[in-house]
């Protein structure tokens, strides 16, 4: 085994990597940039070397930079991770020249499965299904419709340099084609300077579901079985697991044979992962290949027990695979949820900033689940604007599906963090979904059941009543901790939007009974563990632990168990009838102008006229006292009026921007 | 003799129902609640004795001996806040439009005196139209008593005013002289002078919010230390701030045992401060991390937002918070900010809470406007403050400490007891690069050697350790032992004992 490696990433990916160097008895060597210079990865690894500022194009993605870095350290081989350099076939090859093993195919096979239309002939080659379509240059738009026809529509016309939707367009009939073709032409010719476009038939009711495959230096490829990431956002995953539960054992055996077929045709060599397009006929067809180890690459480990990146480096430094294809098994579930710094009530839009609270749940048995969180960040780090907003990545495994959802959705539930927005309540909403739950998911599951986009979940009656036992617990804490508080009254009002409930409060040293008088039933709360000052309140309603979310308001609290939020208010009978007189206020009407808070020099304004500008997005850049403010929207508008330009000088209250 | 109780219970209802149901009905629809239901949300359960409830007002002129209301548009009395005694009056808009008499000037005197006498905090809900005209001089004298009574309690007992209500003319000068006035939003107004004068006198046409409701108060004029969404929340909100505060002058603030670890460690404050200097960071984050569970009462949170002041508890004993905020304008002091916190160290010396000084200050903020409005006696009034308090004072310089806004916040020069920097601290006569361009004029011309100078510099003296050799720094602390630093600073100080000369007032520059 090598003594000693360089980790060519950052954030969670590198600490994932240390880890399992480290067990090995492998040296780490960690690049990082200014932004990473106090990063969990730094610390943790044994070696640092710094290679520039922020922007990964002057650091992470500068290959003589890291290459330089490896002979400084003397590491023998470098692991890519995922993204940055990881399928740079001439990043492969430079460390070759430089002697160095690079951590991942070989650079032929990146190649070969770097270019979609290079992909598809050998994937065609190995005879491995693929989506009916057209590989080679089409002339026009004549072509693109003879060519669409013999498909039958839908179809799709893809960019064949792309990634990602950029320059992708379905086309449901002929005109469609017309139309569409030439646009999608544009497209990708101005997003990657290659106007090739391909067609193919668009997959209906499609799920993403791929293969993990392994492969050594010796010509020996097995298949991990495979992963279903069917639950995207815009094209981005964020909720995966292993196994899918929508194959049977004969399609994963074809899907693992062809993927296989697919890896040898290509001489590959190490971790890597052949995605393929399922339809609801079961129905698949081969995507593209990724040569490198996949974001969710844990649900695999989960299942299997096999560590991958111990594969790559054992296959990168020569030994053969120890594993056949026989010894691989699936063992239980496991599901991935990809925690991002976004505000799933805005819109997704990015949210990045300081970790102010940052409490994972607890990694290990749970019981009835197991918990892993690969993350990169502690308390107090930043997710910076320059890199990849996610957070971490939270997986649970249980014997049974149903018991991995159940486990992901108590661990979302202990998962604290503040000073940002994160998806963690949209994650949340999705566990407790019965379609996801029943396993009926495709691509367009989001869009589908999300279509207004994520406005929070309403209350279940469970949830009213555990709202109702923690505000009226934390409630009866606060009132009977004061040097002259008279024994605690036991009638009280819940008040949680427009439902006010009678509530009857008895408590022993560790339980509080909750007893809603017009139901004639009650709830009791009892292992508790929650003190004033902590934001999760951790306990058992009726036996059944959970975790809630709870914030001081300026009148009551406000709760939030999985994806549903509310204030609560505990009240007496006689205040709450007073709470019922106060008419409910409309939001606050916020002003349509945006002016600058201080004097200073605009850095830079950042809207245009005529633009939609949702509430959080900056809008300008003072600098005042040699500091930048960012001036952010208060509210969505679209720009009718801007005052002033970058490297004007403006007073406290000129107006900046103003909303039509 | 049951006629005669009947007769007591009968007088008791009709004062209750103040100016009528009709008159109670309209001011639920604007959606305000009545003097007698908000005293029964701002007092413990129960717990409210009224006194005066049968005066009558004394005038004859204009019809008025023909119209009277017992309790004559003001309820007052006392009750208790988590058990602690408090007096209250609540202007009755119900009856005469909550207008001032004399006899309901006598009834505000009347509580006035007794929370005196007690050491009581004296609780006001405003929600009046301001003087009864048929009164006259009386009303005047009536007002003038109260405000009297307002300056003699000033520094013996809390005085808080809740403005519920209009508030207008003779009507605010006594919340003005309490000590934290607290507006609800949308239903309240306060203003010397109304939309129709303005109009009349100055041509300027203006609508009671814009002249002078919360939002104007509590974000520009300052006038207001907070404004609330609804009667509900304000009242909910004094409740808490009353146990944060002693009785009077004469007790110490109430102390409430704490579920939160004095040693308690928050290894996320190592980062708190970024590594570029003209990064913001939110020195709130500083405040909730390390007082008692995160409770934090804000006083003026949204006027003046370069600095933040406020009262928390450290180890179970209340503390007043004052600390720059390099989040707004770099956290500097201008005349805004340095009466805000002016005006709140000189009460928690009157009232002997220990004050925690945070400081991240660039300096005073240049300008014309700024020295236009006075900045130099604005300025003076926070350093005249810090220098003259005698309870214990801890300071922690996290950041900036630079030029003369150093010596004020709460220096060791100004009688600080104890000084601690974070090892990110830089205290200096000015930044690097200022101190350079004139130490060094005649390397104007010369960028890389300034560059070079100021490279020197800042590894010279952007750091706590210069001020610490001389003493003037306690200790240079790890940020994430602050928490335990500070309850440990502050514990040994509890019996702190330091008085100023005799005097009869000082002249501190108003």
């Amino acid at each position: 085994m090598f003594s000693k490696i360089l980790i060519a990433n950052r954030g969670e990916i590198a600490v994932r990597i240390i880890k399992t160097a480290r067990r090995l008895g492998v040296k780490t060597v960690i690049v990082y940039s200014e932004a990473d210079a106090d990063s969990l990865a730094v610390e943790m690894a044994d070696e640092s070397v710094f290679i520039g500022p922020p922007p990964a194009s002057e650091s992470y993605l500068v290959a003589e930079k890291i290459i330089a870095a490896a002979k400084a350290t003397g590491a023998e081989a470098i692991h890519p991770g995922f993204g940055f350099l990881s399928e740079k076939a001439s990043f492969a090859r430079q460390c070759a020249e430089a002697g160095i093993v690079f951590i991942g195919p070989n650079p032929h096979a990146i190649d070969a499965m770097g270019d979609k239309i290079e992909s598809k002939k050998f994937a065609n080659a190995a005879k491995v299904s693929t989506v009916p379509g057209y590989i080679g240059v089409i002339e026009g738009v004549p072509h693109a419709i003879q060519i669409a026809e013999e498909i039958g529509y839908p179809v799709m016309m893809k960019a064949s340099a792309g990634g990602g939707g950029k320059g992708m367009r379905i086309a449901w009939n002929r005109k469609d084609v017309e139309e569409g073709f030439p646009a999608a032409q544009s497209e990708a010719r101005n997003s990657f300077g290659d106007d090739r476009v391909f067609i193919e038939k668009f997959v209906t009711e499609p799920r993403h579901i791929e293969i993990q495959v392994l492969g050594d230096k010796h010509g020996n490829v097995i298949y991990l079985n495979e992963r279903e990431c069917s639950i995207q956002r815009r094209n981005q995953k964020v909720i995966e697991e292993a196994p899918s539960p929508f194959l049977d054992a004969a399609t994963r055996k074809a899907m693992g044979e062809q993927a296989v077929a697919l890896s040898k045709a290509v001489q590959y060599d190490s971790a890597g992962t052949v995605e393929f397009i399922v339809d609801k006929d079961r129905k698949f067809y081969f995507l593209e290949m990724n040569t490198r180890l996949q974001v969710e690459h844990p649900v695999t480990e989960l299942i299997t027990g096999i560590d991958l990146v111990e594969q790559m480096l054992r296959s990168a430094y020569g030994e053969k695979l120890a594993i056949a294809q026989k010894d691989v098994g699936i063992r239980g579930w496991a599901i991935e949820s990809r925690i991002y710094a976004e505000d799933p009530y805005r819109k997704f839009l990015p949210s990045i900033g300081r970790l102010v609270r940052y409490s994972p749940p607890q990694e290990g048995d749970h019981g009835s689940y197991t918990v892993r969180n690969d993350a990169g960040v502690r308390e107090g780090d930043e997710i910076s604007m320059f890199y990849d907003p996610m957070i971490s990545k939270l997986c649970t495994w249980g014997e049974t599906r149903a018991e991995a959802i159940t486990g992901m959705a108590r661990a979302l539930e202990d998962f604290h963090i503040e000073g940002l927005g994160h998806n963690i309540p949209f994650l949340s909403a999705v566990m407790d979904q019965a379609r996801f739950q029943s396993g009926k998911i495709t691509t367009g599951y989001i869009a589908e059941e999300f279509p207004e986009g994520f406005k929070g979940a309403e209350l279940t009656e469970g949830q009213a009543d555990l709202f109702a036992a923690v505000a009226a617990y934390v409630q009866r804490l606060q009132s009977t901790r004061h040097a002259g508080h008279a024994a605690p009254r036991s009638e009280w009002v819940v008040v949680i939007g427009k439902s006010s409930r009678r509530v009857r409060l008895a408590s022993t040293d560790s339980t509080l009974t909750v007893t809603f008088e017009d139901e004639g039933r009650s709830v009791t709360l009892s292992h508790v563990d929650w003190r004033p000052g902590l934001p999760l309140f951790r306990a058992r309603l009726d036996g059944t632990a959970f975790s809630a979310h709870v914030a001081q308001a300026l009148e009551g609290l406000v709760i939030r168990h999985r994806a549903a939020k509310s204030r609560v208010l505990v009240l007496t009978p006689n205040s709450a009838e007073l709470h019922a007189r106060l008419p409910e206020k409309q939001a606050a009407d916020t002003s349509r102008l945006i002016v600058s808070p201080m004097p200073g020099l605009v850095v830079s304004l950042d809207v245009q006229l005529g633009q939609e500008v949702k509430e959080g997005e900056t809008v300008a850049v003072i600098e005042a006292m040699k500091m930048q403010n960012i001036i952010r929207a208060e509210r969505d508008g679209v720009v009718k009026m801007i005052g002033a330009k970058a490297g004007d000088s403006v007073a406290a209250d000129e107006v900046l921007v103003e909303f039509g | 003799m049951q006629h005669i109780l009947d007769e007591l219970a009968r007088r008791r209802a009709q004062a209750k129902l103040g100016g009528g149901e009709r008159r109670i009905a309209a001011q639920h629809a604007k959606g305000k609640l009545t003097a007698r239901e908000r005293i029964d949300l701002l007092l413990d359960e129960g717990s409210f004795e009224e006194f005066d409830m049968f005066v009558e007002h004394r005038a004859h002129e204009f019809g008025m001996a023909d119209q009277k209301v017992p309790g004559d548009g003001v309820v007052t009395g006392w009750g208790t806040i988590n058990g602690r005694t408090v007096y209250v009056f609540s202007k009755d808009f119900t009856v005469f439009g909550g207008s001032l008499s004399g006899a309901h000037a006598a009834k505000i005197v009347k509580v006035q005196r007794m929370a005196a006498k007690v050491g009581a905090p004296v609780i006001g809900l405003f929600d009046a139209g301001g003087a009864r005209i048929q009164e006259g001089v009386d009303s005047l004298a009536g007002y003038a008593d109260i405000f009297m009574e307002n300056v003699l309690s000033s520094g013996v007992i809390p005085q808080i005013s809740v403005i519920m209500g209009p508030c207008a003319g003779g009507d605010v000068y006594s919340p003005a002289m309490t000590d934290f006035i607290f507006m609800v939003k949308d239903t309240s107004y306060m203003y010397v002078t109304g939309p129709d004068v303005v109009k009349t006198v100055t041509n300027e046409t203006v609508t009671h919010e814009d002249l002078g409701g919360a939002r104007v108060h509590a974000q520009k004029s300052g006038v207001a230390d907070g404004a609330f969404e609804n009667d509900l929340e304000a009242l909910v909100q004094v409740r808490r701030l009353v146990d944060f505060l002693p009785s009077s002058n004469r007790e110490e603030a109430p102390s409430r045992e704490s579920f939160d670890d004095p040693s308690r460690e928050e290894p996320s404050l190592d980062t708190l401060v970024p590594a570029n200097p003209n990064k913001p960071y939110d020195m709130k984050e500083l405040i909730l991390k390390i007082v008692d569970e995160a409770d934090f009462f804000e006083i003026s949170s949204e006027y003046a937002k370069n600095i933040i002041t406020g009262f928390a508890r450290i180890d179970g004993e209340t503390v007043g918070v004052v600390a720059n905020q390099p989040q707004v304008l770099a956290g500097v002091l201008d005349i805004d900010a340095s009466r805000k916190a002016a005006r709140f160290v000189r009460f928690c010396d009157a009232f002997s809470i220990p004050i925690l000084t945070l400081v991240d200050v660039p300096g005073f903020m240049p300008g014309t406007k700024q020295e236009y409005g006075g900045l130099i006696k604005h300025g003076a009034k926070l350093l005249f403050a810090y220098a003259e308090a005698t309870v214990p004072k801890v300071t922690l310089i996290t950041r900036k400490a630079y030029g003369g806004a150093y010596d004020v916040m709460s220096s060791k020069h100004l009688r600080g007891d104890i000084n601690y920097a974070w090892p990110t601290a830089e205290i200096a006569v000015m930044g690097a690069k200022g101190a350079v361009e004139i130490i060094f004029r005649a390397d104007a011309k010369n960028p890389e050697a300034l560059a070079q100078r100021e490279a020197e510099y800042k590894a010279q003296f952007a750091n706590p350790f210069v001020a610490a050799s001389r003493g003037y720094i306690d200790d240079v602390i790890m940020p994430h032992g602050t928490r335990r630093r500070i309850a440990r600073a502050f514990k040994s100080l509890r019996t702190k004992e330091l008085s100023n000369p005799w005097k009869k007032h000082d002249n501190i520059p108003l």
